[in-house]
């Protein structure tokens, strides 16, 4: 009984280790990458081991760009669109699972519809509305969408509220809470797993992106991450090693979000969150 | 406790409008005076060319005291699409710098202003390289070059040392290219290309590298008298001999493996790398290539490219280039036109910049200058690009340019890669470009 059951583990772990190099391989080359001069860099065949290590490659990257700066407008960028994701979307989403108005469920069809239209073609009117509201080359065209409850973030938190049993809300309800208290202290703290998920897919996104705030972006003093490494590149320049240095570098904060949230999130895959 | 979230929420709104909002703006218009005139300019980054352009903005800041300066970067690919946004949302920068490929799209989209008048006023034409580029059919000028591009031919002296093969020079055709270059190309087993045994599909050295538009079928095309729109850029002369002949001579290039095909440059780290690697012996490079080859300490120089079977030569040329917005007011479209002056005018300007090698200048006196010629490192051979001007051309750049060279390149490709034969890669080609540029002329 006790053998077959071993063998078994044995090499499902075998699996996991191999599709965890794997995985990593790419991540291992581009930190040996990072530490390279450009000419082992560029090198045919390929020298996997830097030689010597380059540790400078890193310093280097401080001091081609304003890494602190970006660094830190990416952070308030990020931080506030994970707050607005995260009250937004739940409070929108409660509303769609739970209260009853008019037209409750064409209006949710809306919201999902709005998911298919591709984000490029809202560009130019986005643009002109927040040039009209005088927001270009600040920070706020950058976050205030998430305030407005984004459709995937309701689709979520609606699917989440869904699953959990009317009882609950009667029994609040004869306590005396109103809708939003019953939100607030029962529905919000049941959820926390599709909360982590929100958290991490909009801290991913936000911290990632390129598009919108080179856009809004006009001084250098206000770029984010994503484009501050880019600015440093250049179009010409023999100086790939560098790029890849700062790009490893911005994946740090988003490590540590998941290392926090990872309790959460494994939870909210692989249950509904209900005990 | 509902009512305290809410307030709490409401706070870090507001909060956060304060943090990331317009708080600077009372600080930025303090520095302006009613006297002077304030003009945004674009650029695309270029790494640390970066901070020599806001040195150069400073020093115009100085001598213009009438005139501020408000710069907007953003990285190559993005400060495009940022610039289309703009343009579309009428808050387009009042002076850009435009990659010379894209000149004529603003241009003929009613975006850049017409800078005949002026050009004919205050700049004396015989004095800059490139300035023609930038005219359209009807000789009005749409830009003035802030750095010239051109190509010539690079080559590893190491190598060529090494195989026992002559340096190339200006009497070079394309088919002793080929020629030299089998000696130069060695598979793993170190069998040379013109070896019986010599294995194309395993590669160790290769002869010439080869990449897409200009530093690849451009200047063989053209020089072998064909080329992929007719004089008025507005049809393609795709599905011709000549271009048949020039395409069929890259292809068994590829075939016999003196040089890279698409497939092999995706092995690479960067399409770039193989001639800085030492892996190709020689590469067509414009001249912004030799800073990854400094980089990389490979002893190589230039020469002018070679020449086609009738003893045709083709350079290609990109001149980037200033663009002052068609939207700017006069005033700021006047200051804008001052920058641009003193971008090309100024001897030091154009000498500090040359000094960054990332372009030929654009001011002839200082491009045929020591500070250019002489400049400390490789290529030894730097008039080599200067000869080029004399067989310079354009990429059949017009308002439509990036779309067709994308339907050019995915059927050439094709070819290029052995998934189609060469006819109808063109006869494809030769359709679908039509295409795309039918749809932007006739509706014009």
């Amino acid at each position: 009984m006790k053998n077959p059951n071993r063998k078994r583990k044995i090499i499902s772990y075998l699996v996991i280790t191999f599709s965890a190099l794997i995985m990593l391989t790419p991540f291992v080359a581009a930190a040996l990458n990072s530490l390279k001069s450009y000419t082992q860099y560029t090198a045919i065949p390929v020298e996997w081991i830097p030689n010597p290590f380059k540790w400078e490659n890193y310093i280097e990257v401080w001091r081609m760009t304003d890494f602190a700066q970006y660094g830190w407008n990416s952070l308030v960028v990020t931080v506030l669109s994970v707050l607005g994701a995260l009250f937004s979307c739940s409070m929108v989403a409660y509303a769609f699972a739970r209260l009853e108005f008019p037209f409750k469920n064409s209006l949710f069809v809306m919201v999902l519809g709005t998911l298919m239209i591709p984000p490029v073609v809202m560009i130019i009117p986005q643009f002109i509305i927040f040039k009209n509201m005088g927001f270009l080359d600040t920070l706020v065209p950058l976050w205030i969408l998430e305030w407005l409850a984004q459709p995937f973030g309701v689709f979520l938190m609606r699917q989440a509220f869904l699953s959990i049993p009317k009882s609950y809300e009667e029994a609040a309800k004869l306590d005396g809470c109103s809708p939003f208290q019953t939100y607030w202290r029962i529905f919000l703290p049941m959820c926390k797993p599709q909360l982590a998920t929100l958290t991490i897919f909009t801290f991913m996104t936000k911290w990632n992106e390129i598009m919108a705030p080179v856009i809004y972006l006009s001084s250098e003093e206000k770029f984010t991450l994503p484009i501050g490494v880019l600015s440093m590149s250049g179009a010409w320049f023999g100086k790939e090693q560098y790029l890849v240095a700062a790009a490893l570098m911005t994946l740090i904060p988003i490590l540590i979000v998941f290392l926090f949230t990872e309790k959460f999130f494994v939870r909210g895959a692989s249950s509904s969150g209900l005990k | 406790m509902a009512g305290k979230w809410l307030k709490i929420s409401v706070l870090i709104m507001a909060f956060a409008f304060i943090l990331t909002g317009c708080s600077d703006e009372s600080g930025g218009e303090a520095g302006t005076n009613s006297d002077q005139t304030e003009i945004t300019l674009g650029f695309y980054s270029s790494g640390s060319a970066d901070e020599k352009m806001n040195e150069l903005i400073q020093k115009f800041e100085e001598e213009h005291p009438d005139i501020k300066v408000k710069t907007q970067n953003a990285p190559y690919q993005q400060f495009f699409q940022k610039l289309d946004t703009q343009i579309a949302g009428g808050t387009a920068p009042d002076v850009w710098l435009s990659d010379g490929v894209f000149v004529q799209k603003y241009a003929e989209r009613g975006a850049a202003k017409d800078l005949t008048e002026w050009i004919n006023e205050d700049l004396e034409k015989d004095e800059y390289y490139g300035l023609d580029f930038n005219k359209d059919s009807d000789g009005k000028y749409w830009g003035v070059p802030q750095g010239i591009q051109i190509g010539a031919l690079f080559y590893n002296k190491d190598m060529f040392d090494q195989a026992g093969v002559e340096y190339p020079d200006e009497s070079w055709t394309w088919e002793d290219l080929k020629e030299a270059g089998a000696k130069l190309t060695i598979d793993t087993d170190g069998m040379k290309a013109d070896d019986a045994s010599f294995k194309p599909d395993s590669v160790k050295q290769y002869g010439l590298t080869f990449f897409n538009i200009t530093e690849g079928w451009m200047p063989v095309m053209k020089s072998y008298g064909g080329g992929v729109l007719g004089e008025d850029l507005r049809n393609s002369i795709i599905d011709s001999e000549e271009n048949k002949e020039a395409i069929n001579y890259i292809v068994d290039g590829m075939e016999r493996g003196i040089f890279t095909d698409p497939s092999d440059l995706q092995a690479f780290q960067s399409p770039m790398s193989p001639f800085p690697s030492e892996t190709a012996a020689m590469r067509i490079g414009i001249y912004a290539r030799t800073l990854a080859a400094n980089e990389t300490g490979v002893n190589y120089d230039v020469t002018v490219l070679p020449k086609g079977p009738d003893g045709e030569r083709f350079s290609p040329t990109i001149a980037n280039s200033w663009v002052i917005s068609e939207s700017a007011s006069d005033e700021k479209a006047k200051a804008a036109w001052e920058w641009v002056k003193y971008w090309v005018q100024e001897d030091e300007v154009q000498k500090e910049w040359a000094a960054l090698g990332e372009a030929v200048p654009v001011k002839k006196s200082v491009a045929n200058s020591e500070l250019f010629l002489e400049s400390g490192d490789k290529p030894a051979n730097k008039q080599a690009f200067l000869d080029s001007f004399e067989h310079a051309g354009t990429l059949d750049v017009n308002a439509v340019w990036s779309e067709w060279v994308k339907k050019f390149g995915d059927n050439i490709n094709r070819a290029f890669l052995n998934e189609t034969s060469v006819e109808e890669a063109l006869e494809n080609a030769d359709e679908e470009v039509q295409k795309v540029l039918d749809e932007f002329y006739e509706n014009q």
